[in-house]
Formats: structure tokens, sequence, C-alpha cells
């Protein structure tokens, strides 16, 4: 009897259905585009911690840097010695084995040369102004194991109330209590505090990290300006490892230890299909930086052998303890072929040709290589003093006592670096064409302004096809996967 | 034994033969290589062209110009390999026209004064000046005076080189009176004869085309100038090869070998680029680091000026343009320009092997590609210069090559990336791809141009459409237009909506036969010298100040046309009288990517709809004459040109006119008048009769009948109903918002013809079952009304609804299983269900059809008689459904008659008296 006082209602839902079913089943789908698999890129962000205002929990007074350091690690035990395995304060890479050498070779600041102000060694009282530590000097005997010499601040302290200076330690007038209440998570100026101004001055270096990233519009940097990431946002860190590596101080990168777009975006997210196949042999970065240095010029050419003259000077053109300039704003990268590794990085002693320009590091990856993309590259140009004899690269003194800034004098700045480096200097110097290769990945602009088909696909097209190793202009010719 | 021999002899032969197979390759490589490659290959590693071999540049006598310092003759130079005769006598871009002269006025447009469909003959009223037809008393322009005018457009060839009967216009005999031999004297207004062997003529330019760097500045000055036979020569001057020395041009001797050949390295002969285009057709913007800026309309009649067009892969965000709203707009101003795709790329060469397919009407059913065609070579020899293209509204010459160029549709795949439009084959058919895809003209336009009044510099008022402030200047705003759409004749009786720019001229007209008031008379009519003449002055004056300024020349008042012609005809010029003509320019480029095309239903299919917007013409009509529209652009005038109380001249377009009637925008007056009428008054009549029914009821003693159940619907016939019900409600419903989509703006059009296609698709099925089971059963007899008495008992019933139901009486007729409908209701139902549903069936699956079976729809009407029919009867059911469903109360019971459709058991009342039982309605 209940059923059937409520056998109306079954026949109002089989009703309905015959005719919604149809609806579901016939309404037409949008098949154009294979559907651009997006994935929410903001779940990819990493959780960012919630601020511990230490204005009470630290007191001070404290003499010195490392008191400070002492103070942090009655909380924070384990972060001195996590620091000490990275490289931030070992400057030293893994051990690599190499193919021109017989043993395994580290590379990084602590040992290796650049054609920018050419080596820390010997000249640390300048140098380690950016080192993560207090008190490395020349004599080579820095003590990696004393946990107190690690700088808790320059990471960790409002960028307004601490610097440091010569051999890292914190610059006279700091008041290390104010610093060291004032601890937080890392925000860009405490990396740009180094990063932005390597190489001796804003954007000397990278091209796409400068000081105009402390406060970027969202057409320098989509990331940092419009979402206003800080660096730890994509450089995650977890117990401060932080991921990412500079090629140029690598020989090989694992990917699992690389930063990558993919790590928040999808592969194949555009709605054109003709771009998504682009991703198969173009990076990211190719088409969505289009330019650096877009508000400071960074430096492209430095030619020691002009230095040490009184001539006027200026910053971007001429110092004399430096030699001559050029800078380079809205700098277009240069294109090669990158994997991810280098196919080779100059090592102390390495023997170049001085008629030659000599690559410090060459990206390694070429067309037929799968896992290579079409990358986009600053190229540093140096003429940098080399051992006329030996035909080596030299590493002079500059910043240390005596050296060439003090005096001016090459022969003297490589004959103290002797002892230091080991490289023996046969007394006859002479100036040789060096080129740096640095990855382009910051500054990423909005994807309206990405670079568009005729900007390589043209007669005045950026990409030289037969330098990268096609026949022609994929566009005529075919890709490099296609049949 | 004897086989061995023969092996032995064969594989001798075999060895002879592979020696003379090798042999006749390496011959015929060579042959071939004679034809096509360089000749040495020293000079192919150097030359900047990959393949084309270095040549001697000849003048006209054969002769290497670097000895004689002749002009370059292309024919000669480029007639050693190419066949210069074949090229220059197969192209429209060098005959404009010349082989297709007529007698005046007997051409498409049929002006009086127009001799050809082609550039040189047929009269552009921008560029004012015409070509004068032989006979004419008055000449303007003869054919020097063309060339100096017009040949900066011209290729060269064609009339500049042959005279209107076939004769090389060097060895024209003179006559004093023929525009060919003659030229008019600015000063004196006098024809004096032209020195045609001094000034010689000008041969198809080929480097014009085919070299990346053409100084077309130089060549344009040296026809202006009359210097004819050097504008090829001139088109060099820049690439090192030819020097300017005074008023001539010297050889460079540097640039040449001792052969008289040229350099190597100065060879830079190629295939069009786009910026060779550009320089006739219009604005090409390939540079990558310079913005593109605009300041509005510039002078001349190409693509840009006529129609906005621009072909530039730049973002519409990165130019250099005050354009309205330009920050959002990051689309390339030509999404083919930014792709790459050249504009040799759809406008190929005829007979290009590599482009040449055959149309599907003349390929055998057997083949779907022919891989046979034209060697390189043969191609390199002979190639066409008749290029593919669509036919457009102003470009009515070379009709024979009209719609060679493949559509949109053959390179792009519509079917896959239109899944999401309805009707997407009818779509296709009425409307052109660019009416979506150029939703919008981001750069100026012309408007108008006014030769009705002349400035001192013997420049008419133009107006410029898309721009706010004066043309010309960084800071007037560029809002752009929306194109004019208009439909283009396809066929016999087909046409395709499509974009276009419509530009207005006025202008002076004199004479039998007709002809245009010629620049030099307009200028004397109106200045003298560069002062305008007293009354002319006084006339047109406004404010007092004794001058006159752009505001003032305008012709808007019976006075000022007067004084106007009192002067034309001081001049002899007989009845002048002002003439106005529209011409459509077509808008085929600056294709916009899907995201930003038209994608909105409501566009079109509203009250307010871009079909039928209106289109400023002008912003005012000189001597209140309203113009027409061209007769040969192939663009059919379905509309309305009108005058606003403004003055200003507007296009109202008729969608009705030009045979289309839009679902949602188009409805016929009277059918919606009748049918509202129809509903409101059910309504209103069912009100009032239930109205009297409750009052009537609560007078009258309350009585409970015996009640009887019986088992009145089977679930089968209760499901039909129900479905039937609820898709007619869903059908009425959507096809309201179909209709009115302004009025339903909250939903979406598509989705909303979406479900009306599949509720009608379950309703037809429906219908269809319901109909096999009334047949099968025995059923259908129920419906039928048997003749005999059927009025009488019709009457009874109506007699019972009108007054007994007052007073209580019972119902006439005694409702049973085998006899379930009245009369009336069988009449009803039988017009409903036979009558009516089919008809609305058919015309809808008709309308729906209309893509599948397009004659058959055309041939019953189409859309603009299925439509409203369509619509009436659907006012009819609602009408109908009022009444049903006020009807299913008459029963002993308010609900009960619904309640036995939706339960199957019926309460009837027991009959009190055994004639009488109650029939509920």
């Amino acid at each position: 009897m209940k059923l059937r006082k409520y056998s109306w209602l079954l026949g109002l839902v089989v009703t309905l259905a015959v005719i919604i079913v149809p609806l579901v089943i016939f309404w037409p789908r949008d098949t154009s585009a294979a559907d651009p698999v997006i994935r929410d890129p903001q779940a990819g962000l990493p959780l960012r911690s919630q601020h511990t205002d230490h204005t009470h929990i630290i007191t001070g007074p404290f003499e010195s840097g490392q008191d400070v350091t002492f103070a942090c690690l009655e909380c924070h035990p384990d972060s001195a010695s996590q620091i000490m395995g990275t490289t931030h304060w070992t400057w030293e890479s893994e051990p690599f084995d190499v193919s021109w050498r017989d043993e395994p070779v580290t590379i990084g600041k602590i040992n290796q040369i650049n054609n920018f102000c050419i080596s820390s060694q010997g000249n640390q009282k300048k140098c380690m102004t950016c080192h993560v530590g207090y008190g490395w000097e020349e004599d080579g005997q820095y003590d990696f194991s004393q946990a107190e010499n690690v700088d808790c601040l320059v990471c960790h302290a409002d960028t307004n109330t601490y610097a440091k200076g010569d051999y890292g330690e914190p610059v006279e007038g700091v008041d290390l209590a104010a610093a060291a209440q004032s601890v937080r998570s890392p925000t860009r100026d405490n990396c740009g505090m180094c990063h932005f101004d390597g190489g001796g001055g804003n954007n000397v270096k990278h091209g796409d990290l400068d000081e105009s990233l402390k406060f970027p519009s969202e057409s320098l940097d989509i990331h940092m300006g419009r979402e206003d990431f800080i660096c730890t946002d994509c450089h995650r860190t977890t117990d401060h490892v932080i991921k990412g590596r500079l090629i140029v101080d690598n020989y090989k990168v694992d990917p699992s230890e690389q930063v990558a777009c993919t790590d928040c975006h999808s592969e194949e997210l555009h709605d054109d299909d003709r771009l998504n196949a682009h991703v198969q042999s173009i990076a990211c970065q190719t088409c969505h930086i289009p330019a650096i240095a877009l508000e400071d010029p960074t430096k492209v050419y430095w030619d020691w052998s002009t230095s040490g003259q009184d001539l006027p000077e200026d910053h971007f053109t001429y110092l004399k303890i430096k030699g001559t300039f050029v800078y380079e704003k809205d700098y277009q990268p240069q294109y090669k072929w990158f994997n991810g590794n280098l196919d080779y990085r100059y090592l102390v002693g390495d023997t170049i040709d001085p008629s030659q320009p000599t690559m410090i590091n060459l990206p390694a990856g070429e067309i037929s290589d799968p896992q290579a993309r079409i990358f986009p590259f600053k190229v540093h140009v140096a003429n940098q003093p080399y051992d006329a004899v030996n035909n080596y690269l030299l590493q002079p003194i500059t910043a240390g006592e005596n050296g060439y800034w003090t005096n001016f004098d090459w022969d003297n700045a490589f004959t103290l670096a002797e002892e230091i480096t080991g490289l023996e200097y046969s007394g006859e110097y002479g100036f040789a064409e060096t080129w740096m290769f640095w990855p382009t990945t910051h500054m990423v602009q909005p994807k309206e302004d990405a670079l568009q088909c005729n900007d390589c696909h043209s007669l005045e097209g950026r990409l030289d096809w037969t330098a990268l190793g096609y026949p022609g202009d994929p566009l005529e010719w075919g890709g490099r996967l296609s049949k | 034994m004897r086989k061995t021999q023969k092996t032995d002899i064969s594989k001798k032969h075999r060895w002879l033969g592979g020696l003379l197979l090798a042999a006749l390759l390496i011959a015929g490589a060579a042959w071939a290589g004679q034809i096509v490659l360089a000749r040495s290959s020293a000079a192919n590693a150097a030359q900047v062209s990959p393949l084309h071999p270095t040549f001697a540049l000849l003048d006209a006598g054969g002769q290497p110009v670097v000895e004689s310092g002749n002009p370059v003759s292309t024919i000669q130079t480029c007639g050693s390999c190419h066949d210069t005769q074949f090229i220059a006598s197969h192209s429209s871009h060098t005959s404009a026209g010349l082989d297709e002269l007529t007698a005046p006025g007997e051409t498409a447009s049929q002006r009086a004064w127009d001799i050809s469909s082609g550039y040189f003959g047929r009269w552009d009223p921008i560029t004012y000046r015409y070509l004068s037809p032989e006979g004419d008393e008055r000449i303007d322009l003869g054919t020097a005076a063309w060339i100096m005018e017009y040949g900066s457009r011209h290729a060269g060839g064609g009339p500049a080189t042959t005279s209107r009967d076939g004769q090389p216009l060097d060895q024209l005999i003179y006559s004093s009176t023929s525009p060919e031999t003659n030229i008019v004297d600015p000063a004196t207004g006098e024809l004096t004869p032209w020195d045609w062997p001094e000034s010689g003529t000008v041969e198809m330019n080929c480097f014009l085309c085919h070299t990346p760097d053409p100084d077309n500045g130089a060549r344009t000055q040296a026809l202006e100038v009359g210097d004819f036979k050097w504008a090829s020569t001139a088109t060099l001057l820049g690439t090192g090869i030819v020097e300017q020395a005074g008023d001539g041009y010297q050889w460079v001797a540097d640039a040449f070998q001792a052969d008289g050949e040229l350099k190597p390295e100065l060879v830079t002969i190629q295939d069009p680029t786009n910026q060779n285009c550009g320089l006739c057709h219009g604005l090409v913007h390939d540079e990558t680091d310079e913005p593109l800026v605009l300041t509005g309309c510039s002078a001349g009649i190409d693509r840009t000026g006529t129609s906005g067009q621009i072909l530039s892969p730049e973002r519409i965000s990165e130019s250099g343009t005050n354009l309205a709203g330009k920050g959002t707009l990051d689309y390339p101003w030509d999404i083919h320009a930014e792709r790459q795709v050249s504009c040799t790329d759809c406008h190929y060469s005829l007979n290009n092997p590599v482009y040449y397919q055959e149309t599907d009407d003349s390929r055998p059913d057997h083949l779907s590609f022919d891989p046979r065609r034209l060697e390189i070579s043969e191609y390199l020899l002979k190639p066409l210069h008749q290029f593919a293209g669509s036919q457009s509204a102003q470009g009515t010459l070379a009709s024979d090559t009209a719609d060679t160029m493949r559509s949109c549709d053959t390179c792009h795949n519509i079917q896959a990336t239109h899944n999401w439009l309805p009707y997407k084959e009818r779509h296709m058919d009425t409307v052109s791809c660019e009416t979506c895809h150029v939703p919008k003209m981001n750069s100026t336009a012309y408007q108008q141009y006014d030769w009705t009044i002349i400035k001192p510099d013997n420049t008419p008022q133009s107006e410029c459409r898309g721009i706010d402030g004066p043309n010309g200047a960084i800071s007037s705003l560029i809002s752009g237009f929306e194109p004019a759409l208009l439909p283009r004749i396809k066929g016999e009786a087909s046409s395709q909506i499509a974009p276009y720019n419509l530009v207005t001229s006025w202008y002076w007209v004199s004479g039998d036969p007709e002809r245009p008031v010629r620049l030099q008379d307009l200028s004397r009519a109106f200045l003298d010298g560069e002062t305008y003449h007293a009354d002319i002055v006084t006339t047109f004056d406004q404010d007092g100040d004794r001058k006159l300024g752009a505001e003032e020349l305008v012709i808007d008042s019976p006075e000022k046309e007067t004084v106007v012609a009192s002067h034309l005809e001081g001049l002899g010029l007989e009845n002048p009288h002002i003439k106005g003509e529209i011409q459509p320019y077509s808008i085929n480029h600056n294709i916009v990517a899907g995201d930003w095309a038209t994608r909105d239903c409501q566009t079109c299919h509203n009250g307010d709809s871009r079909l039928s917007q209106p289109f400023k013409l002008a912003s005012y009509i000189p001597g209140g004459v309203l113009p027409e529209f061209v007769k040969d652009s192939g663009a059919a005038a379905a509309g309305e040109v009108y005058r606003n109380e403004r003055g200003e001249l507007y296009y109202q377009p008729d969608t009705g006119d030009a045979d289309l009637y839009i679902l949602g925008h188009n409805r016929v007056a009277w059918v919606d008048l009748l049918g509202s009428l129809m509903f409101a008054g059910v309504l209103l009549g069912v009100g009032a009769h239930g109205t009297l029914r409750y009052l009537a009821a609560a007078r009258r003693p309350r009585h409970a009948p015996e009640i009887e159940r019986v088992y009145m619907y089977t679930i089968y016939e209760r499901f039909w109903h129900w479905l039937q019900t609820f898709t007619i409600l869903g059908l009425l419903f959507t096809g309201l918002v179909i209709h009115k989509p302004d009025t339903f703006g909250i939903f979406s059009f598509r989705g909303i013809v979406i479900v009306h296609n599949i509720l009608a698709a379950i309703l037809l099925i429906n219908a269809f079952l319901s109909l096999f089971y009334h047949l099968a059963s025995g059923e259908i007899k129920q419906f039928v009304p048997r003749p005999y008495g059927f009025i009488d008992d019709a009457i009874a019933q109506a007699l019972f609804y009108l007054r007994g139901i007052f007073r209580g009486e019972p119902h006439p007729f005694q409702k049973t299983p085998r006899k379930k409908l009245n009369p009336l209701q069988q009449i009803t139902y039988f017009a409903i269900l036979n009558v009516l549903l089919p008809l609305q069936v058919i015309t809808g699956a008709l309308m729906w059809g209309a893509q599948r079976w397009p004659d058959l729809a055309a041939r019953l009407g189409g859309l603009p008689f299925l439509a409203p029919f369509h619509t009436l009867i659907a006012w009819s059911f609602a009408a109908f459904i009022v009444m049903h469903v006020y009807l299913t109360t008459t029963g002993h019971a308010a609900f009960a008659g619904i309640r036995s459709m939706m339960v199957g058991w019926d309460e009837l009342e027991a009959p009190q008296t055994p004639a009488q039982e109650e029939t509920p309605a």
C-alpha cells in the first residue's frame, strides 16, 4: 500500500530521467583543443612559516656576531650544522669526475676562477662580505666546523638593521641586538643583499637579479611583482637545504635539486596546441623572459687590461682598480641548447689558447639531446690576466693586502698569489678573452608579454638556427623531433 | 653450358647499361643544371640569393647597361631566362583592365565614364582623376598622365607600354585629340603632345616585387615627372648598382663584372615578401623592435586607408597608437602575420606547383590528390603572375581568378574547432569566417570623401572613421570601428554575410554623356589661383570672417549648390549636379584568434543584433543628395540609407531584405500580437469561469456523491502524457527564451538552443511511439469523433460548460475506460495531436534541418516563413495548455482529474440514474 501511494513519485522520476539523461549525453562538448592540463599553480607553493616575534625572546647585548649565533643556537640547535652542510657555507661543490682531470674536483668560490673579480683566494677581506659566516681570513685555515661562525643574521635579520663588512664580520655600528630581535623568514632583501650585488655592484653578475627586484612591478617579474613571491617560494628550503643549483659553480646538477617551472606549473598549459609543442625543445624561460636587466643595466664586458690608469672614473665605464666595462640594459639573452649540466668548467690550472675566447663554463646540450632545451643565457665577456708562458689564467690578489688594488702592480699581485693558490707565475702575463654563461631565469614576464612567433621565426628572428644545429627555420623544415 | 654463356653476356651488358645510365643521368643533370642552377659553383657560394644566378642587366636593345648607359629593360634582362612576354601578358597586376576595355558606360559598375573593371579605366572617387575615354572633348587624364598619376600603384607593363588598341605606345601615330598621345598642360589647360619616344614606356617592374629593398620613392618620382623609361632603373637606387647623377642615372661600373653581369654579391632576387606587397597594398609592419604608430587615415587608396587593414604580427597592446583600451588588446594585429603566413602563402601564383591543387569539381571521383604537376624549372620559366584571390568588393578586375584562393577551411579544421557552436553548418553557410573573426577594426579608415567642394590645395574634404580628434594628430584617440555586415553574393541564390568598410563619396558630374567634373575645372570653379572667388566666399562664409574654414566648406543649402553650379556652367559644363556613391571595401585580414573572435551568441541573436546595427556613412550630406551603392561590388545593399535628425547619413541593414531570419532577432509582429492575445484571452476566460464556478458552488448545498473507482489510464498512457507535458513545457519555455533573448538575458543562448533541440527530439520519439501504441492497441478510436449525432453532443457539452456547470448539473457524458473523451475533447485533441503537433514538429525539424537540407527548407519558404509559423503554433499550444489544465478541474473534485492521470484510478460519481453518469472533462 505504501508503494502504491508513492508510485506517482516513481513515475515522475522516470519521466524526468527520460528527459534529463539524453540532455546530459547529447550536450555538445568543446572538444576542439585537448584540454590543457591546468594545475593550480598556487597549490605548488610551499607554506610560509608564521612569524614569531623575537623582540622579547632575544635580549642581548651582543659583542660579536658569534655571540648572536650562540644565542640562536640555544633554541635552534641544529640550524648551524644544517648550514654547514650547504654550499652557502662551504663555498665548494660536491666532488665531480671530469674528463680532463684524473681525480675528482670540487668547484666553488673557494677554489675556482670566474671572469668578474676573478678569485676569492687571498681576497677574503672583501669577498667574504658575502660568506654566510664570520671571520674567514686569508690564511686559508678557516675552521669550517665552528658552528658559532655561522652568520644567522645575514639571512634572517631585517636588512635595514644589519650589514656585513670585511671578512664577513658585522659592520661597525650595527646594533646586533636589534638585528637579532628583528629575525624572520628571509625576504627578497635578505637574499638580495648578496645575490643582487654579486661581482661588485648592482646587477653586475646575473642580469636577472638586481635591486629593482626589491619593489618589482608586475611587468618586471610576474612572480615577485604581482604575486609578491619571496625567493624561498621557488627555492624551497627544508632544514636550511635550499633548492636550486647555479650551473656556474657545478658540473652536473641533479634535477631533483634544481628549481623548475614545472614545480608549480603544468607542462602543457597553453591553450594553443602549437605552443604546447614548443615545450619539447624550448625552455619556458626562452619565451617568457624576452629580456633581462630591464631597469638596472648589467655588466656585459669587463676589460681588466685597461685598469691601473688614472682616467676619469665612473661606475659604469671605468674604474682604476678594475678596468673598462660595458653595461647593457634590456639585455636580449643568447640562446644555447642546455640540459642542465656543463660540458666544461674552467678549473684553475687548465691551459688556455689565448688567441681564442676561453669558456669559463660551457653549457652542455645539443640538438640531438632529448633532455636539452634551447635556453637563454647572459654572456659576460672579460679580458682577464693569464700567464703568458704557462698559458693558464691567473688569480691575482686584488683586495688582499698589498694586492693590485693597493699597488696596481700585476706582477706583485700574481707573485703574492703563488703561495695561496699554488699557481706558479712565470713572470710574464697577458690578457685573454674569457666568456661566462649565466642562465637567465628570473624577470619572468606576464604571459601577455611573452615572445611571439615572429620573434624567432622571421628574418630578424633572435635565434641563429644553423648555430643551434637546425638546417633552417623549423617552421619550414620541421622541428628536431618531427619526422 | 649455354646458360653460363648467357649469364656472362648479360653481366657484361649490365655493366654497359649501368655506364650508359650514369652517363645519361649526368648529362640530364647538367642540362637541367644549365637551366636552373648557377653557371659556376664559385659564383653560387658567394651569392646573396641562394639559387638565382648572376645575370647581365640589359637595356631595351639587349646591350649591357653598364656599356650603353641606357635604362634597364626588365623584359630583356629577366627575359634572358624567364619568359617575360608570357609573364607580362598573363597578369592583372600589369594589364589592369587593358584587355577588358569596353565602350564607356558598359562596365559592371555602370558608370558612364568607366571603360574597364580594372585600375586602368575604373574610376575611384577617392583619387578623383579619371582616365578619359577616346573621343572625349574635355580630357582629364590621358594615358601618359595616367601613368604619372597612378603609375606608382601599377606594376608596369600593360597600359604603361601598350595602347588601348594593342599598339606599343612609343609607336603610336600622333592624333591631336587622342588622350593617348596628348597630355593636358596644367598651366594652360590645353592639350599638348606627349613625346613617347622621349619618355619611354614603363615595363613590368620585376625589381619592385622581387628585390628586398626597392626604392619605391625614387620610382614614384621618376613616374611623376614623366621619366617613364627610367622607372625600373630608379627602383634599384640604394643597392649600389646604380646612382643618381645630376638629373639622370649612372650605372656603377664597380657593380658589374667584365661581361656586364652583376657581381654575385649584388644579386638579391627573392620571392616577394609582405614588405613588397605592402608597397602598394597597405601597411605592412614586420619590424619586431619598432612599435607601429598610427595617427589616422593616410592618403592613398591602399587597403589600410580604405578598410583599416594592417598586416603586422605585433601585439596591439605593444603598438605606438593612441588606441582606446589598448592595454587589454594583447593579441596581434593579424594572427596570420604573427604565425608567419605571408601574402604569397595564400595569394600564390596560380601555377605554382607547390600550391596548385585541382578543385573538387574538375577532379575525377577516384582521385583525392593528383600528384602530377609542373616541374619547378618549367614554373620558373613561365610563372603565372595571376595570383589566387577571392572576390573582393573593390577588386573588380580579374574576375576569372576570383574565388581561386582556397577558403579558410582548406587550411583550418573548422569542424573540430567549432563543436561548441549549435547549427555549425548553417552558420558556415550563412556567415563568412571573417564576420566573427574580425569583430572590430582597431584602426582608422576612410569614411567619406567630399569632392563637391575643394580646398585651396586642390584636395577635397574627407573624414576618417574610428578616430576622435583631428586626423593625423598623435593625440587623437583611435577608437576603431565595427565593420558593416553586408551579404556577399556567392552564387545564384546564395549569399554570405561578410564585413566591409563603406566609403561614401560625393562629386560633381556634368554633360551628356556624363563625366565627373575634372579636377582642373572644379579648381577653377572655386578658386582663382589660391583664393576663392568672391561669391563663393560670401555664400559659404558663415562666421563673417571672409575666410572659408573647413567647417564652412560644405554644400548644405540650395544657394551654395547653385553658386557652385553656376561657376561650373560658366566653364562650359552642362547640367552640373551632385552625385553620391557608396563603395564597400572587403575586410579579409586582421583576423583574430579564437579567444578574441565573436563567441557570444547574443551578439547577433538578440533584439539589438550586430547584423542590423546602423553604420555611419557620413557626418553631413553634401547637397542633400542620398548616395547609392556601386553596382559592381558583389555586396548586396540590403538595407536603407537614411538621414538622421542631426543630418548624418547612416546605413541601416535589413535582415529581412537579405532573406535572413535570425532567431532571437527577427520576428513577425502580428504573430506575436495574435499569440499573446490568445494566451491572455484564455487566461482571463478560465479565470472568470473558475471564479464564477466557485461562487456558484458556494451558494449551492453540498452533497457527497457516491464514488466508484475505475482504472482509467494505463501506465503507458500516463507516461506518454507526462513526458509530453514536460517536454512541451520545456520547449515552450526555451522557445520563448530563443524568441526574446534580451528579455531572458540571464540564460545562455547556446545552452537554451541545445536544450530545445534535445527536448524536441525526445518529444518526437515519444510521439511516434505513442502513435504506434494507439494504433496497435486500438485506443486511437477514442480520439476519433463519431459523426452521427456529433454536433448535438458537442453542443450539449458546450452548454454544460457555459451554463450547466454553474447550476451543479451532472455531466452530459459518462466517462468510461473505453470512452474517455467527450466530443469537445475529441475534436480538440484531434486537432492538437494530429494537426498542430505535427505542424510544429515539421516546421521545427525544417528549421533545424535548414543546414542539412537547405534546398528543402528554402522551397518551403525558408526560415522567414517557417519560423513565424512555428511561433504562432507555439502560442496556440500555450493557450491550449492553460485551457486544458483548467478543464481537468471540472470533475467531481478539483484535482480528481489530474490525480487520475498520475495514479491511473479515476473516481467517478456512481450513476444517480441509469442514464446519467458523470463525465469529468
